[in-house]
């Protein structure tokens, strides 16, 4: 079984006497992991500790099965500015890549093919402080990949960019990981991370709200059932049978249990009603961001 | 021939390329140095200050040798500087060029935040600072060797006894000139790398250095010549001129009176005190990159 890309036990990180991660465990496997979280969350601290940029207070984390100092294989691009305005893409891609330890040759060439793989092959030759922010975001990604890491880490990868340039940089990152090439991707925006990843880490004020495949965090524990009539005594009669259950109109929302469809069967052939529509009912990501891991998933509709 | 027709897509390709060890990243680093320093593959402007002071320098060594070689005969016998002299003779230069220098390695890592994705490489901190400590000990050695051995050579040339047997009779003088220009790069890049760890823009940590050394000068002179009892200490803190007591020293000639000499300190001392210097500044550089980005 392959080593999981990131597995945190109980790290903790103090900025002096604020606490930017408090006792955080979790494992996530390769992929595309999302990393969501309010600004001041604890993101780029992890992503920093997952670099060896900074040490961890106590705990421990690996980054693909090793050690952060060892960083043979990750690429980082960070949130801030990070770019030399005074240099041309391609010798700043080129370097970074030497730094990861490529000959200068292959540097050279694959920085080449990293700059054209993020739209900017005719641009290559230009001062990096005279692009625009969507183009110089496109150099820190391909700094990011040029030496064709197993893990990169892309912290907030879609800031400071126009809509255009958004899905473009998103497109970017879903195709990442059709190269093989894992990805961390921290964000506060929510719908980014629904539109590219398939692992999805929450935090809040430093701790863990919830890591878990996205898939699961948005479908599970809730069925959806609409019903044409007597959505009432369905109510009545499944809440009767132990279920936990939302009504708004003849939509019924149904938090999941075991023999949930047998109840739901039951219930509403008893009532003699008709069934317009069941199935699972999404629980989008934003809705769930308010509910530690601990906890059910909320009903839709119940966001505090 | 093919009959049909085929789509090739450069797309991503992985790389399965050799990858080399730290020591070449290091290297990678000290000509990313070289690089910055002289503004090559960067804007005109930034060419224009370090290739100034090259071109001083190269404009001063060509105004003593070349006439030295061309109407040596009319000028006297051997109308050329000794080497002991020819540090005091360029020194300002060398030291207005690590004042650019050290700056253009550190500052710019740091103050356009690329430090955080070169230690995101298998690098370190410490290996990144040896890197830059490097990068600068090569140029400073080419500052100082290159005139160094160009005018050695000439001395050579123009001896009445003989290049070789002028070579051999001096050899101790290149010993002098290798140890001097160690000293020279101890001291000067320990207090510009200095400046450029903990000022935030090149052109305040370049002043910085200077400034200290000019002030430094100026107030160890004063106070010293006026009272070498009580105050003696204080011509430790003449920076600038302990190299210089110390290429007397290693020379084994005097060419001037300076302070730390004139305070009563033995040239070991200035040399405990480069040390010490050095060691202070590599504490407080680490100190300061410990704490980045």
């Amino acid at each position: 079984m392959a080593a999981p890309a990131l597995r945190v036990l109980q790290l903790t990180h103090d900025y002096g006497s604020v606490r930017s991660l408090a006792d955080v465990s979790f494992d996530a496997p390769p992929g595309k992991i999302g990393l969501v979280g309010a600004n001041g969350a604890g993101k780029s601290t992890l992503i920093k500790l997952s670099l060896g940029l900074l040490d961890p207070t106590s705990g421990s984390i690996e980054v693909m099965g090793a050690d952060p100092g060892a960083r043979t294989r990750v690429g980082y691009m960070p949130e801030a500015s990070a770019l030399p305005l005074d240099q041309k893409a391609a010798d700043f891609v080129t370097y970074t890549a030497q730094l990861a330890g490529l000959p200068s040759r292959d540097a050279r060439r694959r920085a080449s093919e990293t700059l054209y793989l993020v739209g900017l092959d005719e641009e290559r030759f230009r001062f990096i402080g005279d692009f625009s922010t969507g183009m110089q975001q496109r150099v820190k990604l391909a700094q990011a990949i040029v030496h064709d890491p197993q893990l990169v880490f892309l912290d907030e990868p879609t800031a400071g960019l126009d809509p255009e340039g958004r899905e473009s940089m998103l497109g970017l990152i879903r195709r990442l990981g059709d190269f093989g090439t894992s990805v961390v991707f921290s964000t506060h925006i929510i719908t980014d991370i629904e539109r590219t990843c398939d692992w999805v880490v929450l935090l809040d004020g430093g701790t863990l709200l919830r890591s878990s495949p996205l898939e699961e965090l948005g479908s599970h524990g809730v069925v959806r059932l609409e019903l044409h009539d007597h959505s009432e005594e369905v109510t009545r009669l499944l809440r009767a049978r132990g279920a936990d259950v939302k009504v708004e109109g003849d939509v019924l929302h149904i938090r999941s249990f075991d023999e949930i469809y047998s109840a739901i069967q039951s219930s509403v052939a008893q009532a003699g009603a008709g069934i317009h529509l069941l199935e699972e009912a999404n629980v989008t990501l934003e809705e769930a961001f308010f509910v530690p891991s601990s906890e059910p998933p909320p009903l839709p509709g119940s966001r505090p | 021939m093919t009959d049909r027709a085929i789509i090739v897509d450069r797309a991503y390709q992985p790389y399965e390329g050799e990858r080399r060890s730290t020591s070449w990243i290091m290297w990678a680093i000290v000509v990313d140095g070289f690089r910055k320093v002289f503004g090559i593959r960067r804007k005109f402007t930034r060419k224009l200050l370090p290739w100034g002071v090259i071109g001083m320098m190269s404009m001063i060594l060509a105004g003593v040798v070349i006439p030295a070689w061309f109407i040596g005969d009319q000028l006297g016998d051997l109308p050329l500087p000794e080497n002991a002299e020819y540090f005091d003779i360029i020194s300002l230069l060398p030291e207005l060029f690590i004042a650019l220098a050290a700056p253009a390695l550190l500052v710019p890592d740091r103050r356009q935040g690329t430090l955080a994705i070169y230690l995101s490489r298998p690098i370190n901190r410490a290996q990144y600072l040896l890197a830059k400590v490097g990068a600068l000990f090569v140029l400073m050695m080419f500052v100082w060797l290159a005139p160094q051995a160009i005018l050695f050579t000439s001395l050579a040339s123009l001896d009445g006894g003989g290049f070789f047997a002028y070579f051999a009779d001096n050899a101790n003088v290149l010993l002098a000139i290798l140890g001097t220009a160690l000293v020279y790069f101890v001291l000067h890049a320990s207090l510009g790398l200095f400046f450029a760890a903990t000022v935030p823009r090149s052109g305040f940590a370049a002043g910085s250095y200077l400034g200290t050394l000019l002030i430094a000068n100026l107030l160890t002179s004063s106070i010293v010549e006026d009272d070498t009892g009580g105050e003696r200490w204080l011509g430790l803190f003449a920076f600038e001129q302990h190299p210089r007591v110390i290429r007397d020293w290693f020379f084994d000639v005097q060419t001037q009176d300076y302070v730390p000499t004139v305070a009563g300190f033995e040239p070991w001392v200035s040399l405990a005190t480069v040390g010490a210097i050095a060691a202070i500044s590599a504490i407080a550089i680490w100190v300061q990159y410990r704490r980045l980005p």
